[in-house]
């Protein structure tokens, strides 16, 4: 689906993504993952050219990214920035119908699909199409986010931290959201986190950013197999920990019981 | 006071074509700053360019920038008539239209650019980020987050433009300037009162209108926004129909058989009615009236063809437009002199020398003057030491002062400056003992003053001189034949008596120049209405 040659990208002379190879296939939600500055979020935005390539090459389908205008390639590409990225001085159904309207449907197909997202993300229609978004709580904001990043019935969702700034429970339910709708539609995901717990939670294959290069590519089960590097290793330990911690609690409560 | 129910009567004239400047000057305004300011917010070191330009542009005070607007358009206009464009009117509604519409860019400018840079570059890339291309993201989201900030910058220029707008009197544009201005030449205070409260009561509805429209963005609501935008355009279309609607309307504009121009003081408001009344005898259809000139706007529009007539004094012309310097030089060949060149460098004809000279002169109590013996300056020469000299703010600097001191040898004991109506009143009261006064005042016939006969000549001669453009004679050579005739029939003691009828009696321009013309049309000679 997505296949990215040789992409580098420099700021000022320094090189923020540095010959980066990778491919993302069909159907597969790959996370993209490193320290802050690791340049993952800059990788993010180059797929989309949000932040244009310095060399290097990306095809999405064979296609090149660079032949067409920016604008028109991202409406065939669902985009959830971090901090959701509302808009606002549009009401709810305003922002999810955003690249809808961009692309010409009619004003009827932009309602019945702002109706039908909200429902799938869990928002009730009637409650919420009109609601001002900057009286939306996190959560809220986050799936009005994810909708209109669907709205266009776009193939590939390119995701920035969507969860990073949402409390536990709320977080987990919407990453429950995130697997079921792509199960569901077939969807094919980059998703960005700094947050290892995510990146295993959701990920098919997970890729690790160290200052601007992809330097491995794996599944979860295969990295928590084998870290097989000091920065990788650095990540997977809190979760692990974690899991064992958790894993004796729940061992202990099972006896008293 | 019977100035309230005339100056009632003009006003809707006054506030429509206030109205339509202001308007027009804030769209013009708009229009240049909205697409400036979306460029400099686009380019960081341009905009700082471009913001320290229009803040240099507010630097300069009000009056000069539309006094400098006459001069700029005059040598545009001579630009588009040299390239076959046709000629652009240099005083009137245009240089006022286009001095306000500069002033308004620096607050619309500044706060476009400010609420353009202030959006949050997060929203900016999500609105990228689901396909929005540079001109959907700017019109769709970056203006109007800005909105608030630009319409707070439309509130500040609405307000600056009305009050600004009342400076259009002296370059000739009808404003609620010209009961101000008239107000203050002719001390009619009511005058004064009605041109800048109803300024004020325009200010506050403007201002209040496009608030109305400000909350109607910020809450979202069509319904206040759409009744800004319907009373804006209400108020617009009267405007512009009001003006549309008057009997010779558009006269200002386009040019009506006959423009007499005046500039701003009691005399020159009299004199223009009294031309005026001479030209409708003579058969001249309508006849319009621009007031309150400043001094050299006069004798461009002249020039330029856009008056017809005015009044104008040979010392003013022989030292601004011929720039003469020599003094001491006689009444006649002043008059000779300035005539000729006027026909032959600038196309102007003086008409008549109307008999008197308003001129600086030196005046003194007229029962101490009678005492002492005191008739000419020179007699004041033993005396001066022990006297002590009032001037008015100008007169000190003036090559006539440094000519009288020079050349008769005077040292008083104390000069001081002030303004003009104090100084008669410190005469009056025994504060001073010579003044600089004006040789037409009517305060001198009032107060009794005695003026000292400048017997060696050093004071140049100002003598009131009918000037007309070279096309309008042959125009109308018979509404020219009758200003000829004007020649030598008001002399210093009649014009006096006509500006004090304005000054101290408190009676119209326009009356007191109609008594002189029932009285004195059909006699010859020197005539008074009194």
């Amino acid at each position: 689906m997505i296949e990215c040659r040789g992409l580098t990208r420099r700021f000022e002379g320094r090189a923020v993504i540095d010959a980066v190879d990778l491919e993302v296939a069909r159907g597969e939600l790959l996370v993209l993952i490193g320290a802050s500055g690791s340049g993952k979020t800059t990788l993010l935005k180059m797929l989309n050219r949000l932040i244009e390539p310095s060399a290097g090459t990306i095809r999405i389908d064979g296609q090149d990214t660079a032949d067409s205008p920016p604008h028109t390639l991202r409406r065939r590409i669902g985009y959830g920035a971090q901090r959701a990225g509302l808009l606002p001085h549009l009401d709810v159904a305003a922002n999810v119908g955003l690249t809808p309207r961009l692309l010409g449907w009619d004003a009827q197909r932009i309602a019945a699909r702002v109706d039908a997202l909200l429902a799938r993300v869990q928002l009730d229609p009637a409650t919420y199409r009109h609601r001002d978004v900057t009286a939306l709580s996190g959560g809220e904001q986050q799936r009005v986010s994810l909708a209109r990043a669907l709205a266009a019935e776009p193939p590939l969702l390119l995701l920035d931290e969507p969860f990073g700034a949402l409390d536990p429970v709320t977080r987990d339910a919407l990453q429950e959201e995130l697997r079921s709708l792509r199960e569901e539609l077939g969807l094919t995901v980059v998703f960005v986190t700094h947050d290892m717990n995510e990146a295993l939670l959701l990920g098919d294959r997970i890729a690790f950013l160290e200052a601007g290069r992809v330097v491995r590519v794996d599944s979860p089960a295969a990295l928590l197999r084998n870290a097989d590097s000091p920065g990788i290793d650095a990540f997977l330990r809190a979760p692990r920990r974690q899991a064992e911690r958790i894993e004796a609690l729940l061992g202990t409560s099972e006896e008293g019981a | 006071m019977s100035g309230w129910r005339a100056q009632w009567a003009e006003l809707p004239r006054y506030l429509a074509a206030h109205v339509e400047l202001t308007l027009l000057a804030l769209l013009i305004g708009l229009a240049v700053s909205l697409p400036t300011g979306i460029l400099a917010s686009r380019r960081p070191v341009l905009g700082r360019w471009v913001l320290a330009g229009a803040s240099v542009l507010q630097t300069i005070p009000g009056l000069a920038m539309l006094a400098l607007m006459v001069p700029a358009l005059a040598a545009l206009a001579a630009l588009t008539e040299g390239l076959g464009l046709g000629s652009l009117p240099s005083i009137g509604f245009l240089p006022a239209v286009v001095a306000l519409a500069l002033y308004s860019v620096l607050p619309m400018l500044r706060n476009t650019v400010t609420g353009l840079v202030g959006v949050d570059p997060a929203l900016i890339e999500a609105a990228r980020g689901v396909g929005m291309s540079p001109r959907e993201v700017l019109w769709q989201v970056e203006l109007p987050l800005a909105l608030p900030t630009l319409v707070a910058g439309l509130r500040t220029a609405t307000v600056w433009v009305v009050g600004m707008a009342t400076l259009a009197t002296p370059v000739g544009g009808t404003s609620l300037g010209n009961p101000i201005f008239a107000g203050l030449q002719t001390r009619n205070l009511s005058a004064v009162l009605l041109g800048s409260a109803a300024a004020a009561v325009l200010a506050v509805v403007l201002d209040g209108i496009v608030r109305l429209a400000e909350t109607g963005f910020e809450r979202r609501s069509r319904a206040r926004v759409g009744a800004a935008v319907a009373l804006l355009t209400a108020i617009a279309i009267a405007a512009v129909g009001f003006e549309a609607s008057r009997p010779g309307s558009g006269a200002s504009r386009e040019g009506p058989p006959l423009t007499i121009g005046a500039k701003s003081f009691t005399e020159q408001y009299v004199l223009a009615k009294l031309l005026g009344g001479v030209a409708e005898r003579a058969g001249a259809g309508p006849v319009a009236q621009v007031s309150s000139l400043g001094s050299t706007v006069a004798f461009d529009a002249l020039v330029a063809g856009e008056l017809d007539l005015y009044v104008d004094y040979t010392g003013t012309i022989w030292a601004t437009i011929l720039k003469r310097e020599e003094a001491g030089v006689d009444r006649a060949a002043v008059l000779a002199e300035v005539g000729t060149r006027l026909y032959e460098d600038h196309g102007v004809v003086l008409l008549a020398a109307l008999g008197f000279e308003n001129t600086y002169c030196l005046a003194m109590r007229g029962a101490e003057a009678q005492a002492h013996g005191i008739g000419r300056i020179s007699d004041l020469v033993p005396i001066a030491d022990r006297l002590e000299i009032l001037g008015d703010y100008e007169f000190f600097e003036r090559p006539e002062w440094r000519a009288i001191e020079s050349r008769y040898a005077l040292g008083f004991r104390e000069e001081r400056a002030m303004d003009a109506s104090l100084m008669y009143e410190a005469l009056r009261t025994g504060s001073g003992d010579v003044i600089s006064a004006y040789s037409t005042d009517g305060r001198i016939e009032a107060d009794g003053l005695a003026v000292l006969v400048d017997d060696r000549g050093v004071i140049p001669p100002y003598d009131a001189v009918v000037l007309a453009s070279r096309a309008f004679v042959e125009r109308a050579p018979r509404v020219a034949a009758a200003m000829r005739a004007l020649t030598g029939r008001i002399d210093a003691r009649a014009m006096r008596r006509m500006n004090a009828a304005v000054d101290l009696d408190g009676r119209s321009p326009g009356d007191v120049a109609a008594d002189w013309l029932a009285a004195c049309t059909g006699t010859s000679g020197v005539c008074e209405a009194h």
